[in-house]
């Protein structure tokens, strides 16, 4: 890595995030970075752009019996199903130590789950009464739809602008949408069209791994999320065709280990970078993303990390 | 959260077989081994696959602060395993930990049991290093499939273990059946005021039932399927007897047999 400081004092590296002013670009993913404290024993966490917690419901969710993890080649599945403790709950143990990080200088991005519009309602209006000090709210459309057989909340354009329509008069600060890696472009205009200030993506992809001896599931779902460095070529590719099809900043993500994978999302269009499966393995990686991305940012001679947005040449 | 909780830097002393299929790693990590505590485990990543990105997590049997070493001795399972396996003396790579919580000592306990089934022996070892150091009197149990994967009850003998029963599943060597036969035989005669067990899950609550009849108290050490091991991924949830979850690395991996749902 090039020299740190030299880079740091060269290049401006804040962004701004559909009205989330984050000092620089890197964030961290939903379900990846718990709610942040956790982090602090491996470094300072006030370093980061911003930081996503772990998407909460109205009501804790219990999530998916064990085993809700497996590895496969170059990444990993889970079915956590949510598990929460619910918004409340987050706030009662972590509320005091996040409003800390804002005034750090780290934007805290709350995420909401739901199963249904009432659902994610419900939880964007607890956040917006306990949660005065979040720069952010983020909802993940890409949880299913209960009492629609499980179908993405965010599957179609129809079923995200829905949503996106239900949420965004009651969220008073900028609202980022948590897109499901489908229909990228349609899902992308839907949700701009209904007010979204910036789309987050990927969320993980669906998979299945089978274990050929029991014949069975090696999650305890049938099915479960696919995420790590075997998902990046794809994930860069959706957060470029997100770029080209709306004008509102992409939280880009999806296999961010390294410097090089976050500038290869800036460059397809991603205003912050966001990173995800790296921080279970390697738990200073995001931090050590900060660095990277300055010193790239000098290397390519420009003054403002800004520059570099979108900057790919085909 | 763990006191010293970090990326630590390891070197490999050693890593030579313990018994079949187990082996025995020794390595230099003076911060990692200052901090541990018996019971906690670490996150280890095996260099040389760009394809397996997870750490590997591991219960240690021996963290010997003076001497800045490690030992843990592990069941080779997987590609993980096997590529651990083939580290060699002088090796670098790093470890996440402390992870977890310690055994505790349970307040006022003077006659304690461990009883180990498979690599369970790995946390157990640190039990009964625990219990030495504490003065608890304490009789072991050591199971495992067959004379040549035993490993542990010697070392056992020499922190002091009173009585040392070995079982195997084909009598190959000591008693034929499981450690679950033998704890039964040493709860009806031994006043016990706690049992420490690690091993099969489908062992670990058979001891826990025993436990229960006699009315011992029983600490556990659960393993699950984990990516972090400091409390990120929310994958290592253990059933709770309340219907509720809780983290086999956070909250565990150590828990009061009453409180799992077996």
């Amino acid at each position: 890595m090039a020299d740190k400081s030299m880079a740091e004092s060269s290049v401006s590296m804040a962004v701004d995030l559909g009205g989330v002013r984050m000092q620089n670009p890197v964030n961290t993913a939903s379900g990846t970075f718990a709610f942040g404290s956790v982090f602090e024993d491996f470094f300072d966490v006030a370093r980061l752009g911003a930081i996503t917690l772990k998407g909460c419901s109205a009501e804790p969710w219990p999530g998916n019996p064990a085993p809700r993890m497996c590895e496969v080649p170059s990444g990993m599945m889970n079915t956590v199903g949510l598990a929460n403790p619910g918004v409340r709950g987050m706030v009662e143990q972590y509320g005091e130590y996040l409003a800390g990080l804002e005034r750090r200088g780290c934007r805290v991005i709350v995420q909401a789950a739901g199963h249904s519009v009432e659902e994610y309602v419900a939880a964007v209006e607890l956040i917006e009464e306990l949660c005065p000090w979040a720069s952010g709210v983020e909802m993940n459309i890409s949880c299913p739809n209960i009492a629609r057989g499980g179908a993405l909340v965010g599957g179609t354009p129809e079923s995200a602008s829905e949503v996106v329509r239900a949420v965004r008069p009651r969220v008073h600060r900028p609202l980022l949408v948590k897109m499901a890696p489908v229909r990228v472009p349609e899902i992308a205009r839907a949700c701009e069209a209904e007010g979204a200030d910036a789309l987050s993506l990927i969320n993980t992809i669906n998979g299945m791994s089978i274990d050929v001896r029991t014949r069975r599931s090696r999650l305890s779902k049938p099915t479960g999320g696919v995420s790590g460095p075997a998902i990046h070529a794809i994930a860069v590719r959706m957060v470029w065709e997100a770029a080209q099809a709306v004008s509102i900043p992409i939280n880009g993500m999806g296999g961010v280990a390294s410097w090089q994978d976050a500038a290869e999302m800036i460059l397809a269009g991603a205003t912050s970078v966001t990173v995800g499966t790296a921080n279970f393995y390697d738990p200073t990686c995001a931090a050590d993303i900060v660095d990277g991305l300055a010193s790239w940012a000098a290397e390519q001679g420009v003054s403002d990390i800004n520059e570099l947005i979108g900057a790919f040449e085909c | 959260m763990s006191a010293g909780l970090d990326v630590h830097g390891f070197t490999v002393v050693s890593n030579e077989p313990a018994a079949d299929g187990l082996m025995r790693i020794v390595l230099r990590a003076p911060a990692l081994a200052a901090a541990l505590a018996p019971g906690q485990f670490v996150n280890i990543h095996v260099p040389g696959d760009a394809s397996q990105i997870l750490r590997i997590p591991l219960s240690f049997s021996c963290a010997d602060a003076a001497a800045g070493t490690v030992e843990i001795v592990y069941a080779v399972v997987g590609d993980g395993t096997r590529r651990l396996s083939e580290m060699a003396a002088g090796e670098t790579s790093t470890a996440v930990g402390p992870c977890g919580n310690p055994w505790p000592v349970v307040a006022g306990a003077r006659r304690a049991c461990v009883v180990a089934g498979g690599v369970g022996i790995t946390p157990v070892v640190a039990c009964a290093r625990m219990l030495a150091a504490s003065g608890v009197a304490f009789d072991a149990v050591v199971g495992a499939q067959t004379a040549g994967k035993l490993w542990g009850a010697d070392v056992l003998e020499g922190l002091g273990a009173g009585t040392v029963a070995v079982t195997t599943d084909d009598g190959t060597a000591g008693r034929r059946g499981f450690t679950t036969d033998a704890l039964a035989d040493l709860l009806a005669r031994g006043s016990y005021d706690v049992v420490y067990t690690c091993g099969p899950e489908v062992m670990m609550a058979g001891v826990a039932r025993l436990c229960r009849e006699a009315g011992v108290a029983c600490r556990v050490s659960m393993e699950r399927m984990m990516c972090c091991g400091f409390g990120a991924c929310g994958t290592c949830n253990v059933a709770m007897a309340d219907g509720t979850y809780k983290s086999c690395c956070k909250d565990g991996p150590v828990f009061d047999a009453e409180e799992v749902a077996w």
